[in-house]
Parts: structure tokens; C-alpha cells; sequence
């Protein structure tokens, strides 16, 4: 169960935010802001090793006392945070990736969707709900 | 080497000497001077290490302590600790004689070997030591030797278990060879048994491993087993694979704590519950594990090994990046153990842990391993930063307050628990450092901001920016505790700058909100007020902060003093500007403007004034980047920056070309040249120049939360090109500006010139009458100077006057007159042009430009005439058609034909006067009395006297002239058809004869030689059929006078049919006589074909024509 999920477009400003614990929104945004740091850093590293098949997926940007702080990227160069409770040891390497591929795909269809408009802050109500539902392992 | 040295102090130490034991039989006193060597010799050269299960082969290092033989110290063969048990074996003896070995070596050997075999020990060999000396090289060999016979004895099939070696401290070149042989020989052996021991430990590790799950089993005996393997590789210098043993240690015990927590067989765990009494510092130099170890003590050790393992294989940078997880993981562990601890105590060990790794890594510091370890002790300097400020706060310690005894007491007992650990003065440890920094506020002060700036420079270092300015906001928090209000402001500034860049809104509010309220403290009113501003409008914000902040701002305002220039940035913003105007604007006109602004102010807010400002577009400071917008409104869509993902790709086709023009490759490739860099750095907001501006006509105005729709405008005084600039609005001293408007939305105002113009009216202008044209003076924008000359030149035979009752005159001049702009004049112009020239011109001098205008003007005569030859016989009569071609009526007399006396002519006509309107014709005709011995050419000269019907004016002459040429007549033609014979009628079908009289009558006219004409029937083909030739040529003798030619013709329709026309024509032969004319057809015509030349019309006189043959219906066909 992740605690919070951002999606952070290629210009680095946030296009959707959620918590499960809204009132802590603001301290996951501070967190999940300086892991684009090391999304940068990951990202330029491995445009030097110029592989075409990269792997989307950054694996633990760091961890805090409190949280693990996991980063996925598309080819388009937009990101996907997940943080976790750093309690929660049932969230292995392999369910945070499969977590990042549902979030991906729910991703692919809201940008398909002719009412959004790519680059604008996400705010549709079933992307909210289906996110949600990814953090929580419902589906 | 590094790892060597290490090794030889652990064995000084004389607590971990892991190196392989090895008992020596024999002659010990033999051995004993090779003893030094030999400990020596073993470890210098590695030596490979073949492994079981498929392992690599690694290269190792091994030494060896030497024990003398003794039977009870002989481990079994199987026993799993062979590791701690002499595990070699080596018989030395320096016996030569063959009959001495026999004697008793042997024997010695016997029983050595007999003890090894008993205890299943195959790991042994004997050394035969061989004194070398001169002289036994004159001898020869002996047959035997005394290797041999050992080897014979006892090796018989392990050759490699005997060997010689001569004395090696007797200098000589063999010797070293042998040496080396022996050195390496027992390598060998002892790399072969040690291997096996390590083998046998490894099985019994893993036993061990095996049976953690069963009660009694206990985490730390197993955790020696595993350390001694671990020690084991270390000696070998396999680093990793001992590091690799602390993982898995490491590892086994995270499981045990997450995991076994609950389970009833992990009792041994309990002992680990135990509230924390110590905490120590790590200390990663010298790690000792104590008796009844906390589990911080048992973590600090197992880290302290890895970390160990970590420098020893060069690896500082991981040891850096394991710290953090490391101590994250022992708080987990902590909690989940639920250990009870004083209050601060962990995050003390934390903050020593962390300066421990953090000061170890600074021992390195070759360039790039500095750049390795940056990467994560960056973070590592934040924590320490963090947990400083922890125990601080703790302590009582933060700025503005002090310290209750309470806390006093907290920070003694913190400090007794961390135990003694000092360095030197110059260096003191981490613990000496923390102590210092609980002891007084102004020490924690220090430390904390030194560490916190630690950690912003090397995030910077390593070029993670956010998180250096996340740990800058927290640094920026405690300077406003502090009440250093502007060091804060400078950190919450790039803060703010950095989250902004990155379009985090939220937190960008969040920081503003911190921002005011540190501008409030320090009474800095004007950043306040625009900080006060930014929150106010912040839609991420609480409606009723933002609301106590915007009347926080509204109070403030009345206290500036100076204009306040804020940026837009999100408080307003721009929805669209455009221009109501049709482009281009003339001047003198309104520029008027719609801008559609959005406010984000919570509330109305009362505008004192509202601008948008005008700027010249000057094309000498253009730069080429510049974008202007195409239309003549912009929205915050075109203002936007176009996302280049969103354009749509111009591709192109590419084809490459070998050199013999075929085909090489073909592609698209995609001209797509965004990749520019965007400027990164925010744009800065200069309020611009505001003396020209579009206005709001009706101030103050009131600004609404939401949409606003302001109309500006502003008269366009001057000419040019110009854009709008920025937008201003100003709420009192508060000056909100926006970003210039970009792309530019241009405009021009134009002036419009005076024109003048010169109009002829719908009807042609007439040469000879007086008329009247108008002259129309357009003002543009701007009036003329009333006095100024228009000057109007006309061209020769051309007069005209502007005022009413004057004379006509050439050139004239006119004064410009009273004017206003877009206004026009209309001034009728009289002109008369001569007879003589039609095409005249006006050329007009205006003042306002240089270059005169022409007005070319093209005059009709009034009348036009043409002329027309009569031939009757030899009668002539000439006919001059007249046709008005003025509007108004003609009136005409007095018509006269003058031929200059050359003949006498008689007129025909009614003397009267005519009136002729326009396009009417009138015909006057004359006879010309013939005389035979006349010019061929004759000039003729028409007039008439004209005037306009209405007009009492004077009359006009009207002249024609033309030449009457070739007049005389010549030929007669006569042509008449008759019925066939015996026929009374001409019928339709029937073929009749057609006789063509030519009649030369003019033979006293001209010399007698061309006499030649040719004839040709033209008859009209529905009507008349020529039976057999149509043409022919005539010749008529010098005195010949008629000819008639007989022709058959049919005609094909009945009724009175009109003649076959025939024309006769001259006949040029293609041959004449004569060289020299030959000679000048030739020059002339270039050949010498016979060609026809036409009479001209009064030459010819056909009788026939007109005439008309009644045929009447052929009778057969009627039947």
C-alpha cells in the first residue's frame, strides 16, 4: 500500500498529487520534489549508456526515516513518484513495479482521453478513483 | 599493500590470527633456520585458489604460523573446526647418506606418517634439506640420493609430497631456485588443505544456518561461526567474499526482527529487548563487540566490519551510500523491538553514526572519490543536520528559549551514555563535537548551521538543487527563529525561485505565505506587501488566509511612500488583449483596446490607474527572434510557450544519391528545431516606459475577483510602428506590472497624404471647344498650409483656367485653400486644346511632395471625316462623310472642296447649314470634271465652319485633307450571260455562256507596254458553277481596244440571280525582256514568278454590276 503517488510531467511541475492522508499532501510534496533530483540524476546517467530499451523503472530514489520513495519514468520523460511507509515490508521490489505499470497504463488512457489536454494538471474524478485504487492494491 | 598492513596489525593484535597452523616434524633445528624465511616467503606471492561447487578460481594470499609437531594436537579428519587446528604437516630433514636415512630417518618418517594416516590426514611433506657445498660437484652422482629414497618409501605415488631444498642460507644461485620451488610447493599443499577446511566450516555454517528456526539456537554463536569464515577470506584478501558473510549476517538478523518478532524460537532475541544503557558512538577504526551487546552495539559492529571490507576494496563511496539505509533500518529495528530508551538517546546515536561515516569518508579525499561519496553523503549531512536539530530541540537548545533543568538533565544524561570516545584536539571526535554542542546554545547554534550548510553545498555539488533548497527552507525556518530575518529571506527566496521554476504552485504559496510572514517580522513593509500580494492571490491557499492577507496588504498600502513594483506573476493574469482597430490605424484616430484580465485577488480591489503601454517598434534594435502575433488579438494561448511535443512534425522526404545516380537510401527526416534551450531563468519585470499608453477613460476602477473586461484607448498622435508594450495596473502606490506582451501585437498608424486629382467628366474630351474637367483636392490626415502653390503646367497647344471669368493660360497656380483633414475641395478646371495634337498632358506641382504629377489627357476632334472615289464611266465623283462626335449638337456650314485648281469641280450639294448631333453622319458630294492628261495624285482640302448649337460662339474651322490618287478610269468591264443555243432561257442546271467584254480605254493614257491584266470569275458558289477555268490573262496588242472572253457557267438556283462577279487584275509577267528590270526584280523580289498587282478602285469600272439574269426552273427537273 503506497501512501502517495505523484505525477510529475517533463517540465518537473506536478500534474497530479494524491495522499492517502490529505492533510499531509504538503510534506509529500517537499519529499517527492527533491526525489526529482535524483530522477535527474538517474535520467543522465543513463543517457550517456544511450540504451534505446531503457528500463522505465528508477527502482528506490532514497529513503527517509519514514518513507521509501520509488521513481518510475516514461519514455516521455514524465515521472511517477510513489512513497511508501518504510513499515509497510510487504511491498517488494516486484509489487512497487507492477504498481508503477498500472499507474502507467492509467496514465497512457487519460492521456488518450480528446478532453485532456497533455501538460495540463490531471483532474479527472475516475483517474483519481483508479489511482487510489492502484495505492491501496484494490484492483 | 593497504589490506596486507591491516592484516599484519590484526595479527599483532594476536585476537584474529586466522592464518593456517602448520606443525613441523623432524629436525627442528633444521627448520628453525628456515623458520623466518619461510614466514616471510608465504604471503608475498598470491598463489590461485581452485574452488569446489564450480567457484571461481580467486588468487590468494596465505601465510602461516609453524607449531612443532605434536600427536595430541592432531585434529581428526573430519572435525568441522580444522580451521582453528594445525591442518600441514612438514617433516624436515637434512640427512644425506643414504645408509643414515636407513638407519633412523626412516623410521622417524614411519611413525610421523603412521600418527597423520591415523587420524585421516593426507596433508603433509617432507622437506629434505640439502647442505650444497664445492666439492661434491667434482664427485660423481650418487646412484641414490637420499630424496629418492624417501620418495621411494613413502611418496611413491605422490611425487609432490617430497622435496629437496638446498640451504638457503648459503648464498648461491641454485639455492634461490630451489627456494622459490619449496615456497611454492608448500603453498600449494597448504592452499589445498586449507581449502578443504574451509570447506568443512562452510558445511557446518551452514548447518548451523540450517537450524535457526529451533529453539535454543542463537543468533550471536552463529554470528562467531560465520565471523570466522568471514575472517578467513578476509586473510586471504578476499574482501568481498568476507563482506559478502557480513551481508548475509546482516541480513539474517533483519529477518529475524521483522519476522520472528512473533515467533515463540527467536527467545535469543529477547535479549536484544533490553532498554539501551550505552550509546556509543560507531567507530568504524577499532570495533569490538562487547559481551551481552545491545542490538546498536551488535549493528555498529556488523557495519563497522562492512564498512571495514567496504575501504579495504576501495570502495568509500559505498560504505557512504550503505550508511543511511543502515541507520534508517537500526530506528526501524528499534521500534519494532520496542526498546525503551532515554529520549534523545537514539537520535544521538544517529547523529554519531553519521559523523562517524561522514568523517570517515573526509580520510579520502582524492578528487574522485570525493565525487563518488558526494552523491551520498549529502544526505548523510542532512540527516546529521536534522538529528542535531532533534537533540536541540530536545534539549531546549532552539533559539529563543533556553534550557529547563529538566532538559539540562536530559542533555547530562545523553552525554554519560555516549561514553568516552575523544580525539585529539585538533580532531576532535564526533562524540567530542556533540557533547560540545549540547553544552551551550551558541555551540548547538554553530553545529547545526555548519552542518546544514554542509549539506546544501554538497547537494549543490552533486547538482541536486531541491534538495539542497528543501534543507535551505529549513535552515531558513531557523534564522527566523533566530530573528535573522533577511539571512532567512535570501534562503526562502531561492526556495521559492527553485519551486516556482518548477511550476510546484503549492508549495510555491506555501513558501510566500513563510516569505510574509518573515518580511512581517522584519518590517519590511514593501516585500511584505508583495509577498502579501502573492499569498493573497494564491488559489492553493485557504480563501480566509488569503483574505487576511490581502487586508494586511490594503493596510499597508497607505504607508508606502515610494511606487511598489510587483511583477503579475499569478496575482493577475492575462486571459486576452486585442485591438479593436482595423489595421492600419490612422492618425489622429482612437487606439482602442480590449483587455480581458483575470484577478486572482480575493476581493475588489480598487484601481487607480490602469495602462497598457505603447512602444515603438523600431526596426534598428529588431532582433530576428522576436515573434510578432499574426492577428490582432492575443490570447494567453498564444502567450503561452507552444509546447514543441504538441506541434505537429514537418517531415520531409530524404533521398540519397549514389554517384552514378542511383539510389542509395531513402528516408524521412524531420526539420523539427525546438530543442533550443528555454531560458531557465524567470523573467524579470522592469516596468517599462509608461508615457505612452492606452488609458481606461473612467478612474478608479473597480477590479473584481475573476474576469474583467477593461476598454482602453488612446488618440494616435504619431505616424509609426508600434506594439503594445506591458500592462500596468496601480492600486494606489502599488504598481502591478506584467511581463512585456510577447508574442508582440503590432500596430501602425499611418498619416494619410493629401491627394489632388484631375477628372475629366463621362463625355471625350474634345479638341476646339472650350470644356470643363475638375480638379479634386483631397486632404489626408493632416491639413496643408492654406497658402501653399499648386502648380499646373500644360503641355504646348493645351490652355486651362481655374477661375471663372479669366483668360485660358498655359501654367497655372493655385492656392491649396482653407482645408481640414478628410476633407476634399472640387475646383472645375476650364481647358481648351487645339486641333492639332490629340494626346496632351497636365503636369501638377503639389507642395506636400517633389515629384509632380502627370495627367496625361487625350482630346477628340469634334467632327471626324472620311472620303469616298464614284466611278461612273469616266465620270468621277467624290463623297466626304461627316460624323459629330460631340455631346452637344453641331452646328455646321459652309462646307467647301478645295483640289487646288487642278481640275474643275462641281458641287452637288444644298448649301444650307446642318445641324449635326453626335454620331450622326452627313454627306457632301462633288464631281471631279476629268481630264485626261492629269496627275495621278491630287491634293484634296475639306472644310467647314462649325460651332457649338447652344453657344454664341465664334465659328470654328474644320479641316480635312486627303490625296485623290490613280482615279482615271482604264479598264471597262463588261459581262453578260446567255442562254445556250437553242435555248430561249436561262435555266437553272443548263450551262450558259458568260462573254466578259474588257474594253481598254485608256490608251491614251499610258505608255502602250503593260498591257497585260488577268481576269477571274468570282462567282459565288451556291449560286453560279464556273464550267472549265475561272481565270485567265489577256494581253492586249499596243492598239487593241476590246477583248471578250467566253466562259460557261451554269447557274444552280432559279430566280433573278445577280452576274458572277468577275475582277480583272495587272499582270506582271514573270519574265521581261528587259536584263536591267529583270535584274531589279530580282534585287527587288528575289524571283522572277509572274505576280498580279490590283487596280485601285478608280481605275476599274465594271458595267455589269448589279445586273441580274432572270433563270428560270430548269424543265426537266419541273417534269
Amino acid at each position: 500500500m503506497a501512501v502517495c503517488v505523484g505525477i510529475i510531467g517533463k517540465d518537473n511541475s506536478p500534474k497530479f498529487f494524491t495522499c492517502l492522508n490529505p492533510a499531509e499532501e504538503l510534506n509529500f510534496q517537499y519529499k517527492v520534489l527533491s526525489a526529482l533530483d535524483v530522477v535527474e540524476e538517474k535520467l543522465n546517467c543513463g543517457s550517456k549508456g544511450a540504451t534505446d530499451l531503457r528500463e522505465l523503472y528508477l527502482g528506490m530514489l532514497y529513503t527517509l526515516e519514514t518513507h521509501k520513495i520509488y521513481g518510475y519514468v516514461t519514455n516521455t520523460k514524465i515521472k511517477f513518484i510513489i512513497v511508501v511507509d518504510s513499515t509497510n515490508m510487504a511491498l517488494r521490489d516486484n509489487e512497487i513495479r507492477s504498481m508503477f505499470r498500472k499507474i502507467h497504463s492509467e496514465y497512457a488512457d487519460i492521456v488518450c482521453n480528446p478532453f485532456y489536454i497533455p501538460g495540463e494538471p490531471i483532474c479527472s474524478k475516475s483517474f483519481t478513483g483508479s489511482i487510489k485504487n492502484i495505492m491501496t492494491g484494490t484492483v | 599493500m593497504n589490506g596486507l598492513e591491516i592484516d599484519l596489525i590484526q595479527v599483532h593484535n594476536g585476537e584474529l590470527d586466522r592464518r593456517p597452523k602448520i606443525t613441523c616434524a623432524g629436525e627442528l633445528e633444521v627448520f628453525s633456520t628456515l623458520e623466518d624465511n619461510l614466514t616471510e616467503a608465504l604471503p608475498q606471492e598470491n598463489c590461485e585458489w581452485r574452488r569446489t561447487f564450480g567457484r571461481p578460481v580467486r588468487s590468494v594470499h596465505i601465510g602461516a604460523t609453524f607449531l612443532p609437531y605434536s600427536l595430541e594436537a592432531l585434529p581428526k579428519g573430519n572435525q568441522w573446526d580444522l580451521i582453528r587446528q594445525p591442518l600441514f604437516h612438514i617433516y624436515f630433514t637434512d640427512c644425506m647418506d643414504v645408509d643414515v636415512y636407513k638407519a633412523s630417518v626412516k623410521e622417524d618418517i614411519e611413525n610421523w606418517l603412521k600418527d597423520l594416516n591415523a587420524k585421516d590426514i593426507n596433508d603433509w611433506l617432507i622437506v629434505v634439506v640439502e647442505s650444497f657445498d664445492g666439492k661434491r660437484s667434482n664427485k660423481l652422482l650418487p646412484r641414490t640420493t637420499v630424496l629418492d629414497k624417501i620418495r621411494a618409501d613413502f611418496a611413491a605415488k605422490q611425487g609432490d609430497r617430497c622435496i629437496s631444498v638446498i640451504n638457503p642460507n648459503k648464498t648461491e644461485s641454485r639455492s634461490a631456485d630451489s627456494w622459490r620451488g619449496l615456497v611454492s610447493r608448500i603453498r600449494h599443499l597448504l592452499l589445498v588443505a586449507y581449502g578443504k577446511a574451509i570447506c568443512r566450516l562452510e558445511e557446518h555454517v551452514r548447518q548451523q544456518r540450517e537450524k535457526r528456526n529451533e529453539p535454543g539456537w542463537s543468533f550471536l554463536k552463529y554470528f562467531s561461526l560465520q565471523e570466522e569464515l568471514a575472517q578467513v577470506l578476509e586473510m586471504l584478501g578476499l574482501y568481498d567474499e568476507a563482506l559478502v558473510q557480513y551481508d548475509e549476517l546482516d541480513a539474517l538478523f533483519s529477518q529475524f526482527v521483522t519476522n520472528g518478532i512473533t515467533n515463540e524460537s527467536v527467545s535469543w532475541l529477547g535479549t536484544f529487548q533490553n532498554p539501551l544503557e550505552r550509546w556509543h558512538g560507531l567507530n568504524l577504526k577499532q570495533s569490538k563487540l562487547p559481551e551481552n551487546a545491545s542490538i546498536l552495539e551488535l549493528r555498529a559492529y556488523i557495519f563497522a566490519k562492512q564498512a571495514h571490507m567496504l575501504l579495504l576494496i576501495h570502495k568509500v563511496w559505498e560504505m557512504a551510500s550503505r550508511c543511511l539505509p543502515f541507520l534508517h533500518n537500526c530506528t526501524r529495528e528499534l521500534v519494532i523491538l520496542e526498546i525503551s530508551a532515554p529520549a534523545g538517546t537514539v537520535s544521538c546515536w544517529l547523529f554519531l553514526a553519521a559523523m562517524e561515516v561522514l568523517e570517515t569518508c573526509e580520510r579520502f579525499n582524492h578528487a574522485d572519490e570525493v565525487e563518488e561519496y558526494s552523491l551520498h553523503t549529502a544526505a548523510l549531512w542532512e540527516y546529521a543536520s536534522q538529528k542535531v536539530k532533534d537533540l536541540g530541540k530536545l534539549c531546549g537548545l532552539m533559539p529563543g528559549g533556553s534550557p529547563t533543568s529538566e532538559q539540562l538533565h536530559i542533555v547530562v544524561g545523553l552525554s554519560a551514555g555516549m561514553g568516552d570516545s575523544p580525539g585529539t584536539p585538533t580532531n576532535p571526535s564526533p562524540t567530542d563535537k556533540l557533547k560540545e554542542a549540547l553544552c551551550s546554545q551558541e555551540a548547538f547554534y554553530k553545529t547545526y548551521l555548519e552542518l546544514a550548510e554542509l549539506a546544501m553545498g554538497t547537494y549543490k555539488h552533486i547538482g541536486r538543487l531541491r534538495s539542497a533548497r528543501l534543507v535551505g527552507r529549513e535552515v531558513a525556518s531557523f534564522y527566523m527563529l533566530l530573528g535573522e530575518t533577511q539571512k532567512a529571506a535570501a534562503f526562502l527566496g531561492d526556495v521559492l525561485r527553485t519551486f516556482e521554476q518548477d511550476g510546484w504552485h503549492e508549495l510555491a504559496a506555501q513558501t510566500n505565505l513563510e516569505l510574509a510572514e518573515c518580511f512581517k517580522q522584519a518590517q519590511d513593509t514593501r516585500k511584505f506587501i508583495s509577498s502579501c500580494a502573492s499569498v493573497s492571490a494564491a488559489l492553493e491557499i485557504d480563501t480566509l488566509i488569503r483574505w487576511t492577507y490581502f487586508d494586511e496588504m490594503c493596510k499597508c498600502l497607505n504607508l508606502l511612500e515610494e511606487p511598489l513594483i510587483v511583477p503579475f506573476n499569478n496575482i493577475i493574469k492575462i486571459v486576452s488583449v486585442s485591438l479593436t482597430n482595423d489595421d492600419p490605424i490612422m492618425q489622429d484616430s482612437n487606439i482602442t483596446a480590449e483587455l480581458v484580465i483575470e484577478s486572482n485577488f480575493p476581493k475588489e480591489v480598487l484601481c487607480t490607474n490602469f495602462m497598457i503601454s505603447i512602444e515603438s517598434d523600431n526596426k534598428d534594435n529588431k532582433k530576428m527572434m522576436e515573434k510578432y502575433c499574426a492577428s490582432r488579438i492575443l490570447t494567453n494561448r498564444d502567450m503561452k510557450q507552444q509546447d514543441p511535443v504538441m506541434q505537429r512534425l514537418r517531415i520531409k522526404k530524404n533521398l540519397d544519391f549514389k554517384q552514378d545516380k542511383q539510389l542509395a537510401s531513402a528516408g524521412v527526416a524531420s526539420k523539427f528545431t525546438e530543442l533550443r534551450r528555454k531560458d531557465s531563468s524567470p523573467i524579470q519585470v522592469q516596468p517599462g516606459d509608461f508615457s505612452h499608453c492606452l488609458e481606461v477613460s473612467k478612474l478608479p476602477l473597480v477590479l473584481t475577483p475573476g474576469l474583467n473586461i477593461m476598454r482602453l484607448n488612446k488618440q494616435a498622435n504619431h505616424i509609426g510602428k508600434y506594439y503594445l508594450g506591458q500592462i500596468a495596473i496601480h492600486i494606489k502606490s502599488l504598481h502591478l506590472v506584467s511581463p512585456a506582451l510577447s508574442p508582440k501585437l503590432a500596430f501602425e498608424v499611418k498619416e494619410e497624404a493629401p491627394t489632388l486629382k484631375l477628372y475629366k467628366k463621362a463625355a471625350p474630351l474634345l479638341s476646339g471647344i472650350e470644356q470643363v474637367m475638375n480638379l479634386i483636392l483631397t486632404i489626408g490626415s493632416y491639413p496643408v498650409d492654406p497658402e501653399a502653390k499648386i502648380k499646373l503646367i500644360a503641355s504646348p497647344g493645351l490652355t486651362m483656367q481655374i477661375a471663372p471669368k479669366a483668360g485660358l493660360v498655359s501654367t497655372l497656380e493655385i492656392e491649396a485653400g482653407k482645408n481640414v483633414p478628410f476633407s476634399s475641395t472640387r475646383k472645375p478646371l476650364r481647358v481648351l486644346a487645339d486641333m492639332l495634337t490629340k494626346e496632351h498632358q497636365v503636369t501638377v506641382h503639389v507642395p506636400w511632395t517633389s515629384k509632380p504629377i502627370v495627367v496625361p489627357l487625350s482630346f477628340a476632334p469634334p467632327l471626324t471625316a472620311f472620303w469616298k472615289l464614284y466611278t461612273v464611266l469616266h465620270r468621277k465623283f467624290v463623297q466626304i462623310n461627316i460624323t459629330g462626335q460631340c455631346e452637344k449638337d453641331l452646328i455646321v456650314n459652309q462646307a467647301k472642296l478645295n483640289v487646288g485648281g487642278a481640275m474643275d469641280i462641281v458641287e452637288k450639294n444644298y448649301a444650307s447649314v446642318q445641324i449635326i448631333s453626335n454620331g450622326s453622319t452627313y454627306s457632301y458630294i462633288w464631281e471631279l470634271l476629268v481630264k485626261s492628261d492629269m496627275e495621278s495624285t491630287i491634293k484634296a482640302e475639306f472644310s467647314l465652319v462649325y460651332k457649338l448649337e447652344n453657344q454664341d460662339d465664334v465659328n470654328k474651322l474644320y479641316q480635312y485633307f486627303f490625296d485623290i490618287t490613280d482615279f482615271q478610269t482604264l479598264y471597262i468591264l463588261d459581262a453578260a450571260v446567255e442562254p445556250a443555243k437553242e435555248t430561249e432561257f436561262c435555266r437553272a442546271g443548263v450551262v450558259c455562256r458568260l462573254n466578259l467584254t474588257m474594253e481598254n480605254v485608256a490608251l491614251h493614257l499610258r505608255a502602250p507596254d503593260s498591257t497585260s491584266i488577268m481576269y477571274e470569275v468570282l462567282a459565288e458558289q451556291s449560286v453560279w458553277a464556273v464550267c472549265g477555268r475561272t481565270a485567265g490573262v489577256v494581253s492586249f496588242e499596243p492598239a487593241e481596244r476590246l477583248r471578250i472572253v467566253a466562259l460557261d457557267v451554269m447557274p444552280l438556283a432559279s430566280g433573278h440571280l445577280p452576274l458572277p462577279a468577275v475582277r480583272i487584275s495587272k499582270y506582271i509577267p514573270g519574265e521581261t525582256g528587259s536584263a536591267v528590270i529583270f535584274l531589279l526584280d530580282i534585287l527587288k523580289k528575289g524571283d522572277t514568278h509572274p505576280r498580279l498587282e490590283p487596280f485601285s478602285p478608280g481605275q476599274v469600272y465594271n458595267k455589269s454590276k448589279g445586273k441580274q439574269l432572270h433563270v428560270i426552273v430548269n424543265s426537266n427537273e419541273g417534269v
